[in-house]
């Protein structure tokens, strides 16, 4: 299989269908209009064609992320628990003005969780996270192993 | 004739040009503008401006104290973790994956210590602590370690913050009243909260495009109907 594959954006992609003309294994011509990545072989003849620019492509293998410092991962963990307490409170609020600080308090914390080593699904702290997560009680171990077998394909 | 820089989105009111097309006359002073007045690009408060050249407390204080270590994850920090990562996934086209780490993270969200006592007065004293020394440790030490990343969230994400203390204080100030004939958006890639008739074209902090902004319909909260 080749490194690469196609991913379309959908916000650009203005259905001018010449991916449809160039690729040869028809991985483009889909009802949902996402390409079929078992089927891309990545030759890259779609991105090239697009008038729109709407065709990438991606690794198949993402590299290993940037090593994060202890002191940095310690800065940011401390102001993620402070947005986890600010959505935590502010969704127990009712009022428009609750509801948005909820929803932002969230998205800081997904960005600093981001930068605090947490950016790919496809990452070595990924996978740690799930192999601890699907020992704790009461949490639904199928998900999180199927994850498990989705990109690091471990066999439980 | 001095300026003032809003510390949200770096718009600079100028004393002597004054803004003429918003009915603000050149020559108004700062303290000359009424209270309730907002920052013509993202609309932070007259508390979020600082007087150019003049250095904010913060710069001059002592350094920050390091946060309390901690080693196991809490079930809020981990369901963030999740709906991160499925947003990692919703970026590389692959919803199922994306699905189950939803999945995992409102397990982990509900999972979480219920707030027996909530008030937007505790989020107010929280976002000040951000500001007065979660953010300041996070840039000194991010700093230290040149990490650029790092450095990139810990800027929006403390910008964000300012925003979010002035409308707290806003809210005090003027109560829902603030939210007549306008609308509530958040900047979903940032978290960035805009109040107007309709969301920017650009947002102030991260300078997505417009229709990044969700709407924040207001009423009943999501959670309060779950938690029922």
């Amino acid at each position: 299989m080749a490194e690469k594959y196609a991913v379309r954006n959908l916000r650009l992609c203005t259905k001018d269908c010449l991916c449809l003309y160039v690729c040869p294994t028809g991985a483009s011509d889909t009802e949902n209009s996402i390409i079929d990545r078992e089927k891309c072989m990545g030759c890259g003849a779609c991105a090239q064609a697009c008038p729109s620019g709407a065709i990438s492509m991606v690794p198949r293998i993402m590299p290993p992320q940037q090593p994060k410092e202890e002191t940095v991962k310690t800065a940011l963990r401390a102001l993620i628990r402070s947005k986890n307490r600010q959505e935590a409170i502010a969704g127990a609020l009712p009022g428009v003005l609750a509801q948005a600080v909820a929803r932002s308090a969230r998205l800081t914390a997904e960005d600093l969780c981001r930068e605090g080593g947490y950016m790919l699904p496809q990452s070595e702290n990924a996978r740690q996270f799930l192999q601890y997560v699907k020992e704790l009680p009461g949490i639904p171990a199928e998900t999180a192993e199927e994850l498990l077998r989705e990109f690091f394909g471990e066999q439980s | 004739m001095k300026r003032y820089v809003c510390s949200v989105c770096g718009y600079v009111y100028e004393e002597e040009k004054g803004v003429p097309e918003k009915g603000v006359a050149p020559g108004t002073r700062w303290e000359a503008l009424p209270q309730n007045w907002v920052c013509p690009w993202c609309g932070a408060g007259k508390e979020s401006f600082r007087e150019q050249g003049v250095p904010s407390a913060s710069v001059l204080g002592p350094d920050p104290e390091a946060p309390e270590q901690m080693k196991e994850l809490t079930p809020m920090e981990m369901s963030v973790i999740c709906s991160n990562l499925a947003q990692g996934c919703e970026k590389q086209y692959l919803p199922e994956a994306a699905e189950k780490y939803r999945l995992l993270a409102e397990f982990f969200r509900k999972s979480g210590e219920p707030e027996l006592d909530p008030s937007l007065e505790e989020v107010s004293r929280l976002v000040k602590q951000d500001l007065e020394s979660g953010y300041p440790y996070g840039q000194s030490a991010a700093g230290k370690a040149a990490d650029r990343g790092a450095l990139r969230s810990l800027v929006w994400s403390e910008k964000v913050t300012r925003m979010l203390d002035s409308l707290l204080e806003r809210y005090e100030r003027e109560g829902p009243g603030m939210f007549r004939d306008k609308r509530v958006f958040v900047c979903t890639v940032c978290g960035f909260i805009y109040v107007g008739e309709q969301a920017p074209e650009l947002c102030p902090v991260c300078k997505v495009p417009g229709w990044k902004f969700e709407r924040i319909e207001g009423g009943e909260n999501v959670w309060q109907k779950n938690m029922r």
